[in-house]
């Protein structure tokens, strides 16, 4: 039993490490770990890894406000769409054709992933100019960048369309459970214009609300495993602090660069479960 | 320290918010990290009957903690006379509380 606890705190470190670095979640890691690798079964994998989704964001979360990275106002904001969002997913799932979301959304990540490669040069984004809605409510941001050595003061746009998108983030959360942080992340960063490292932060502070209702749920069907989730929740928490004291120090380039191959295997795998059953 | 100059030319508020979290998010995962390290360590142990409550009540915390920090973060907007974000809170509290009812009897 020692073997097994180690093998799946190491899975925990990794996942936390690359979770908190991209502002995501790290069930792309955990949930196929624990089924192909250990052959557990789907539901205890989904439980385990929507409580270490909570483990990434806290644990990560210290490091990224100190360092303030986060923009909590824009958190609060947009949480209102993903808390919304998921609730009313969770509530239709039984009434939508889940073939043709998967598609839909998949398609919505092709697109990002372009995005993003298009981007992949700039390291920060000039020439915002902030709405009214977003001068009202306060939302722009300033950090210290310990990469570039110097402070970045930044400015949010388009507030109201990434609330928008971060509903839909939200229900697709609830309705096909997946997605944690692969949609908010290119909504702050390409709709928002925010700086990519404000934008991974923020969606690392954010993954943990979402998830945690989700949490409740599984907690009180009985699928967390307390001799699964335990040992990956521990060695997540511990790789998301180490995760984000290695990503404040590294350039927004590097960090997306990491990112895109993420978002692209994520928009062909969801594309592929849309189309398999045809 | 290093923080408050780090802080020069921010409002304070802001500045306050983001450190009383932080420390919120610590403290928490502290306790859930200490609470998992012992019960797992427990298990290995043999302690087959006690281990996994302990592991159980880490999990517990965690889970608590992202839903509380919505909860302080509201009151600090309360007591900044932030309605707006103070109001934005009181609807991801209600979103989320929403959620777990529907989700628990589905």
């Amino acid at each position: 039993m020692a073997v097994t606890f180690i093998e799946i705190f190491l899975i925990g470190i990794g996942a936390g490490v690359v979770g908190s670095m991209l502002g995501l979640g790290g069930g792309i890691i955990i949930v196929p770990a624990l089924t192909l690798l250990f052959g557990m079964s789907m539901r205890t994998a989904v439980a385990a890894s929507t409580v270490s989704i909570i483990a990434t964001s806290t644990g990560a979360a210290v490091a990224f406000l100190r360092d303030r990275l986060t923009n909590t106002r824009v958190a609060i904001w947009l949480e209102m769409g993903t808390a919304t969002g998921a609730l009313s997913g969770a509530l239709i799932a039984g009434f939508i054709n889940q073939r043709l979301l998967y598609i839909m959304f998949g398609l919505l990540l092709g697109y990002s992933t372009y995005n993003m490669f298009k981007a992949r040069k700039s390291e920060l984004p000039t020439g915002v100019v902030p709405d009214a809605l977003s001068q009202k409510l306060r939302l722009h941001g300033s950090y210290y960048d310990k990469a570039l050595g110097h402070r970045v003061d930044y400015q949010v746009t388009r507030t109201i369309p990434g609330l928008i998108i971060m509903y839909f983030s939200g229900a697709a959360a609830g309705l096909l459970g997946i997605g944690a942080g692969i949609f908010k992340v290119p909504a702050m960063d390409q709709v928002m214009r925010m700086p990519f490292k404000a934008s991974t932060a923020t969606s690392n502070f954010m993954i943990g609300v979402t998830a945690a209702s989700g949490a409740v749920v599984y907690f009180a069907r009985g699928d967390v495993k307390p001799l699964v989730a335990g040992p990956v929740v521990l060695g997540v928490l511990l790789g998301a602090v180490v995760g984000a004291k290695l990503m404040v120090r590294m350039k927004a380039n590097r960090i997306r660069l990491c990112f895109i191959p993420l978002i692209a295997y994520t928009a062909i795998e969801m594309i592929y479960r849309g189309v398999k059953w045809w | 320290m290093v923080v408050t100059r780090d802080l020069a030319g921010k409002k304070p508020e802001t500045a306050a918010i983001e450190l009383v979290l932080a420390r919120f998010l610590r403290i928490g995962s502290l306790i859930a990290a200490a609470l998992l390290g012992i019960g797992i360590l427990a298990m290995l142990l043999g302690q087959t009957e006690f281990a996994p409550k302990l592991i159980t009540a880490g999990l517990l915390v965690l889970l608590c903690t992202p839903v509380m920090r919505v909860v302080v973060a509201g009151f600090i907007f309360v007591r900044e006379k932030d309605w707006h974000f103070a109001f934005f809170s009181l609807v991801v509290l209600c979103a989320l509380a929403a959620g777990v009812y529907f989700g628990s009897a589905g």
